[in-house]
């Protein structure tokens, strides 16, 4: 059985004005990155996901519940979902308090909760700042607080909605970080994003919806190198995958480290041959 | 004259206790592009608002040293007089809507009947505006109703339509999509091209180096660097300042690849085709 | 995107088109002769009837419908409260369900009914048929404060898209393993945790709109000026001293007649 199944789905807010059309796919544990425009249909996808909305037509299946089923503070306990603007979801005023509301929520008790929240923080390096009132800190923090107030729930299934918006260089890479730390412990971590270098990073698969519909879904070098797809979707491959198609690299390198180690064995290819 | 002069800036924000800009100094020609760059509460929004007077008239706080904007002195002026010099676009395009105007066009000319424009003059500068930023025919529409990449830009139109001769923008794409980005970037691109001084703040380090004459190198309150793209990039320590190269740069730093002739790195696709190009041939 | 609020219906009649001032002006007379110069209730009638009519003209009368019928609750219970219980309540008139209802706390409560319903279609005739961006730059033109003059403004606006921002946070917190639904007490457990971030967001969006406002010169010195200007029209003056006239008429046969 697979974690999520979404079997051929649609939704529309308003009659005869579709925002899903459509769309298949099943996950299981690893990491998966849904990209597209504004308004081709990720945000309504994963609130789907969540059980904020039900589906139209079509069923999405969470651990095998049929999410027409059930509510969305019940699916609390398999999925978490960061949601883009942490003033959304803040609402204690004391860092800890928050990250614990969660836990408590879904019948922790206070020691568990307490812990969990402690383990969450360090994981994103914000322990130090657990006595303090979330809005004294500064935006990026912020984001990394509810991003903590989710992973002390210790769900199955991490959703994370934009979570490299308004980071700086080192917030990206805690992020990248904490995205490595939750596939290896065997969780299913989605995110929505623009950041294609982020995706080209840490995403092993890649989903690319269009106007409601499901476009590419396959590996991240798979999909980044279909360039004409991506542009009809008004995307572009990462930077690094830009670079090594006018090296002429058949295929598609994904981050720094690929190329340079791809540029390193070509040039010594190149060397012994001469 | 020059567009900015900045002497030895410093700044407190009220209730803080360390200094958000510790002595910044540094002049921008009329019609430069300049990047700010830096990590993450190293000054560059607070350097933003002291070029547009918000630090200190808005802010309060303790200030010392001068800034001198289209050589009107900031410490003396007001904002809202300064917005005939100077304009900044912030982050969320949301909040830069008025939401007193139920159009875009009303919504652009606000500014002008703040500071007291004719009618005629009104209308040819709303005109002007928005056909230059591709919202003509979006002059009747809520601007609740707009893309947040539109949003950016009517926030853009509704600044420039005042005729500041600079623009300061802090991470104006930061909450836009590819599409709405590379709509700003377009525009601001334009706008540079009629002569007008930009200052931005970005994290989009590609876009930057692409775009910018120079680049501001900003940390814990200090301008540490302030030079073309490609000698701030090549810089070896800037991760130190909690900030990383464009995605070529580190690839090129790594492989050694730089241009013998000024002995710095790439920063853009273009520049490293090129020097991969002038490197040995593979197959 | 979420609606402005506004109760301004579209028409192509004159009155939508007159100038706010006038309409205010109106208010003011249908206020002061019924209710303080001439208080007898045919001239409350009479201005009643006047309000009715130019809501007819204007096509909004169908508007009006629903809260008269809202505040028929306030009538009825008027007359019941007069009818019965007014001290000097001497004469009876009717006798109801074993309750007597007196002439003398009846009349009283036509006068007060009479004085409800003018003032409200005065009122309705203003709200119904202008825009409210017209009587708020009406006013700032004549003195008030443009800055109050843009709170009320915005307002109209922000406070929708603040109710749909609502829906978002109930998102979040739902997410997060939060009940909204439920018996009462679920309910209002509920509600804390959506209150905290809608006054937060709220206060850093003001605050940042704030900042928006200073950068577009809002508190520069000097005349503001209007995109939009209306001049009055003949029938805007025509009104408006018709309207002066009939006040000082009113004045003058309050000496006369008392």
């Amino acid at each position: 059985m697979n974690l999520i199944e979404v079997d051929n789905v649609s939704f529309a807010y308003t009659e005869g004005v579709p925002v899903l059309k459509n769309v298949t796919f099943s996950l299981n544990n690893g990491s998966v990155a849904i990209i597209g425009q504004n308004g081709s249909g990720k945000t309504t996808l994963v609130k789907l996901l969540k059980a904020l909305l039900k589906p139209i037509s079509g069923d999405i299946f969470i651990n095998g519940i049929n999410t027409k089923e059930t509510t969305a503070a019940k699916l609390a306990r398999t999925v978490g979902l960061v949601f883009q603007n942490p003033n959304d979801q803040i609402f204690k005023n004391k860092v800890l308090d928050e990250v614990m509301f969660g836990p408590l929520n879904i019948g922790q008790s206070m020691e568990e909760a307490r812990e969990n929240a402690i383990k969450a923080l360090e994981t994103v390096s914000l322990v130090d700042k657990k006595e303090e009132n979330p809005y004294d800190l500064s935006l990026s923090e912020r984001k990394l607080v509810s991003i903590a107030s989710i992973l002390s729930m210790d769900t199955d299934i991490v959703i994370l909605d934009e979570p490299t918006i308004a980071q700086d260089y080192l917030g990206k890479a805690k992020i990248r970080s904490i995205v490595h730390e939750l596939v290896q412990r065997g969780k299913l971590v989605i995110t929505i994003t623009h950041d294609m270098d982020f995706v080209g990073e840490c995403f092993q698969r890649v989903i690319v919806l269009s106007e409601g519909q499901l476009l590419l879904d396959g590996p991240a070098r798979e999909v980044f190198s279909k360039e004409d797809v991506l542009r009809s979707a008004n995307l572009e491959p990462p930077y690094v995958a830009q670079l090594s198609k006018t090296t002429g690299y058949q295929g598609v390198l994904l981050s720094v480290e690929e190329f340079v180690a791809y540029y390193r064995s070509a040039m010594e290819d190149w060397e012994r041959r001469s | 004259m020059k567009a900015v002069v900045v002497e030895n800036l410093k700044y407190r924000y009220p209730s803080t206790e360390r200094l958000a800009l510790s002595g910044v100094s540094f002049e921008v020609e009329q019609g430069e592009f300049i990047g700010i760059i830096g990590k993450n509460l190293a000054g560059k929004s607070t350097l933003c608002e002291a070029l547009v007077g918000l630090v200190p008239h808005f802010y309060k706080g303790a200030y010392g040293g001068r800034v001198v904007v289209d050589d009107v002195e900031v410490l003396s002026s007001s904002v809202s007089e300064l917005a005939r010099h100077i304009g900044i676009v912030f982050q969320n395009p949301f909040t830069q809507i008025t939401a007193a105007k139920l159009t875009v066009y009303e919504e652009v000319a606000f500014g002008l009947e703040n500071l007291g424009f004719q009618r005629e003059e009104m209308v040819k500068r709303i005109d002007y505006v928005l056909k230059l930023l591709g919202l003509y025919a979006y002059k009747d529409r809520n601007p609740f109703e707009l893309s947040g990449g539109q949003m950016q830009r009517l926030a853009i139109a509704s600044i420039i339509a005042m005729k500041p001769s600079i623009i300061v923008l802090d991470e104006p794409t930061s909450q836009l999509d590819p599409l709405g980005s590379e709509e700003v970037f377009k525009a601001v691109q334009s706008l540079s091209k009629e002569g007008i001084t930009i200052i931005m703040v970005e994290q989009k380090m590609e876009k930057i180096a692409q775009y910018a004459d120079k680049i501001i190198l900003m940390h814990e309150g200090h301008l540490v660097d302030f030079g073309t793209p490609e000698e701030v990039f090549s810089r070896p320590d800037l991760e130190s300042y909690g900030v990383e190269p464009p995605v070529f740069t580190s690839i090129a730093k790594k492989l050694g690849i730089k241009d013998n002739n000024t002995g710095l790195y790439p920063v853009t696709l273009e520049q490293m085709r090129r020097l991969m190009i002038g490197e040995p041939h593979r197959s | 995107m979420a609606r402005a609020l506004s109760l301004y219906v579209e028409a192509d009649t004159f009155v939508q088109k007159l100038d706010p001032m006038v309409k205010l002006l109106y208010i003011l007379v249908a206020i002061l002769i019924p209710f303080v110069i001439l208080p007898f209730r045919w001239v409350g009638a009479a201005f009643i009837v006047l309000s009715c009519l130019a809501l007819l003209y204007a096509r909004v009368f169908a508007r009006v419908v629903p809260l008269l019928g809202f505040s028929f609750l306030i009538l009825i219970s008027i007359v019941i409260i007069q009818g019965l219980f007014m001290p000097g309540n001497k004469t009876p008139a009717i006798n109801i369900l074993g309750l007597t209802f007196y002439k003398e706390g009846l009349l009283y409560a036509l006068t007060l009914c009479i004085r409800v319903l003018d003032v409200l279609l005065a009122f309705a005739l203003l709200v119904l048929t202008t825009r409210p961006s017209d009587l708020i730059q009406s006013l700032v033109k004549r003195g008030l404060s443009p800055r109050f003059g843009y709170v009320l403004s915005s307002a109209l606006q922000v406070i929708p898209q603040m109710m749909s921002q609502v829906g978002s946070i109930m998102d979040a917190q739902r997410s997060r393993g939060l009940e909204t639904e439920g018996n009462l007490w679920t309910r209002l457990k509920a509600f804390l945790p959506l209150i905290g971030p809608v006054v937060m967001s709220s206060l850093l969006e003001t605050r940042e709109r704030a900042m928006a406002l200073e950068v577009r010169g809002f508190s520069a010195s000097g005349k503001k000026t209007f995109l939009y200007e209306r001049e009055s029209s003949t029938l805007d003056r025509v009104l408006q001293w018709t309207l002066i006239v009939v006040l000082i008429l009113s004045i003058a046969a309050r000496f006369v007649l008392v």
